[in-house]
């Protein structure tokens, strides 16, 4: 693989060009291209895809995409550019397991590979929705890290100093999130798993600076925790992010590279989703050095990734690289339904029966399209894992009816979804357990109604 | 050719999201006597309704809603002197100033609502992304716009968007500009609180939002 220093220097000496012409005469006409080149074709219909030749077309796409449309450094105004050999040599060598966390925490996120039924996905819980409250934070990730099936958790974001906003960029967001760091590691050792892996660090900093002043290894975040370092607009490799890929591959840190290719934006409808969403996996390995990825793509209008064509797509990209490549990767769901409502579970039910036969680990999603402040309910997240555990025991083929049964049952909603509740409306603030009688029905029942469907989720 | 044909023609060509095409209608139907203004109303912009329509819808995506506002762009490059050589008034619905708040790099957004902007009438100023609220309320007032439209994606540049009405209080020109708000990070419980004049939850309702602001 080209060294690291080589990379930095392609967004120093690629050819010059505004952002609208790498738009508009690069990235767009070759997408187009490359979707008609290997005929990529979504029916319309299909949740999970589970040919392979039409998988591994969707890979040679990316492959191609990134070798004749290259990535585009804003700060610079140049075209990074990588050779057809480059790429494939990246992702010949690209790491397939990821070591995270400490002592009998210390374990592996392996590349998954589409229909494999016999092994246990890795199990990450959690998302960096905002809280309003530091004892709700500490309360909720010590919930969350208690679940014996959780590999690794993300942890909420604390937006607030001193009951204040911290701005983005401002020296409060610095304390923001070395307070966040420090009181994700106090719950997750309240927890008596004080090795259990943080991987979506740092989620409440949008700077290198904070990110960098909160790995500071007092605050508690370790090199075998998870940074994540993400592409902005589509196929944008920034200086902050190439900043922290400098940072974080200096202390040998496991870094999270993180794409959130939109539908409907520059990367077109389902194909061109599915076909980018791999690029950036690939561009994931080979700029950004990372040892898993994070995979979310997200609807334009509607801001969450639940719809038909996006399930089809990530699940798509999720088989692409677990045939070809075999990049560890958890997908993140944005869904529609707020925390509790059976909206909400039945799109996780869909999002995991997708992704997990696809290739990807297990990742819980997050509610209410992640703006509703205290709705990270950790029950809820246990019960999507057990999901995710449930769908890694079948094939694609064998998914596919179910996510078809699955879908009317949300679909019509996505528009206009479901509110949910929040922790203080889910929880005894003394025990922490659940009081609301509602918020259990709703559980169980779709409990049962997965079994009625013949996806068996047991109760761990 | 009757004017009926020559409208649907221009109208078609927007559709076809085809730059070439778009001229050759335009330049066809100028040869015919057609008044520029009437080009305009009468074939471009029912042409780039239609493309509204279908990205709204999801039939089309931001490139092919890109390619019809460069091809409209390009008519407008000929139309516009025409329009101004006859003493004709100013067909744009409105003026809008356009950016994404200070400390927040995302354009996407942003980027669709410009196109859909123009696509639909409006004279816009983007501003770019990682605005210095200063610049909004600058360029509100040297352009005399009607409206500011804000975006934010990310929940800790919200208070972005609050500033700038602060800053527009401050000066005593609250009253002067209708301000909108938008992006992934926002609400309408938040558009509310902090005093906005509306809140739009996807490109294609700011739009709409802004047509009844300014009517």
């Amino acid at each position: 693989m080209i060294d690291l220093i080589e990379v930095f220097d392609r967004a120093e000496t690629g050819p010059l060009t505004s952002e609208t012409d790498y738009y508009m005469k690069r990235y767009v006409p070759k997408l187009a291209e490359l979707i008609a080149r290997y005929k990529i074709k979504w029916d319309k219909e299909t949740i999970i895809n589970s040919d392979d030749d039409l998988t591994d077309r969707v890979f040679q796409a990316a492959v191609d995409l990134l070798a004749e449309a290259g990535a585009y450094c804003p700060e610079t105004n140049r075209v990074m550019e990588f050779t057809r050999d480059e790429i494939l040599t990246a992702c010949s060598e690209c790491p397939t397991k990821a070591r995270f966390g400490e002592g009998r925490e210390r374990k592996s996120m392996k590349g998954r590979r589409p229909d494999t039924t016999d092994d246990r996905p890795w199990v990450h819980v959690g998302g960096g929705i905002y809280t309003t409250d530091e004892q709700i934070f500490v309360d909720t990730v010590e919930k969350m890290a208690s679940f014996s099936i959780v590999d690794s958790v993300s942890v909420p974001s604390i937006l607030h100093l001193r009951g204040k906003d911290a701005r983005v960029r401002s020296p409060q967001e610095v304390l923001v999130a070395c307070q966040t760091v420090r009181l994700a590691r106090e719950g997750i050792r309240r927890s008596g798993r004080a090795g259990l892996p943080i991987i979506n660090g740092i989620s409440a900093a949008s700077q290198p600076a904070s990110m960098f002043a909160a790995s500071y290894p007092d605050f508690g975040l370790r090199p075998s925790d998870g940074f994540l370092i993400d592409f902005l607009s589509e196929m944008v490799v920034g200086y902050e992010a190439l900043q922290k890929v400098a940072f974080y591959n200096s202390i040998s840190a496991n870094i999270g590279s993180t794409s959130t290719p939109l539908f409907g934006g520059y990367a077109g409808g389902a194909e061109g989703v599915a076909v980018t969403a791999t690029c950036y996996m690939i561009m994931g390995n080979l700029i950004m050095r990372g040892t898993y990825h994070y995979n979310a793509p997200l609807h334009s209008k509607l801001h969450l990734s639940s719809t038909k064509p996006l399930i089809w797509a990530i699940a798509m990209s999720n088989a692409a690289i677990g045939r070809n490549m075999g990049y560890p990767m958890v997908n993140l769901p944005y869904l529609g339904g707020g925390s509790g409502t059976k909206q909400y579970h039945y799109e996780m039910a869909c999002y995991m029966l997708a992704v997990v036969t696809s290739g990807g680990n297990i990742f819980s999603g997050h509610p209410a399209m992640a703006v509703q402040a205290d709705s990270l309910v950790p029950d809820d997240h246990k019960f999507h894992a057990e999901m995710g555990l449930a769908a890694g025991k079948l094939t694609r083929a064998e998914a596919e009816p179910l996510a078809q049964k699955l879908f009317p049952l949300f679909g019509d909603k996505l528009k206009d979804p479901d509110k949910g509740l929040t922790f203080q409306q889910v929880y005894d603030p003394r025990t922490k357990r659940i009081v609301n009688t509602e918020y259990q029905k709703n559980m169980d029942e779709v409990r049962d109604e997965l079994a009625g469907m013949g996806l068996e989720v047991p109760v761990t | 050719m009757a004017d009926g044909d020559i409208f649907e023609q221009l109208k078609q060509s927007i559709i076809d999201q085809d730059e070439d095409e778009v001229l050759a209608a335009v330049d066809k139907a100028l040869g015919d006597g057609v008044d520029a203004k009437a080009i305009i109303d009468k074939g471009l912009l029912p042409g780039l309704n239609v493309i509204g329509e279908q990205f709204e819808s999801e039939d089309i995506f931001l490139p092919e809603l890109m390619q019809a506002a460069l091809a409209f762009q390009a008519a407008m490059v000929v139309l516009e002197p025409k329009i101004k050589e006859s003493g004709g008034a100013d067909a744009k619905k409105g003026k809008i100033v356009l950016g994404t708040v200070k400390g927040d790099l995302h354009s996407i957004g942003k980027n669709i609502l410009k196109l859909l902007y123009e696509t639909s009438g409006f004279e816009v100023w983007d501003l770019g992304i990682d605005v210095d609220l200063f610049q909004f309320v600058d360029k509100a007032k040297e352009v005399d716009a009607d409206i500011i439209a804000i975006s934010a994606l990310l929940t800790t540049t919200l208070i972005g968007q609050r500033d700038v009405i602060e800053a527009l209080k401050d000066q005593g020109n609250r009253e002067r500009f209708k301000v909108i708000v938008g992006g992934g990070a926002t609400t309408k419980e938040w558009a509310d609180t902090i005093g906005a004049d509306g809140w739009a939850a996807s490109a294609y309702e700011a739009v709409t939002l802004s047509a009844k602001l300014v009517s």
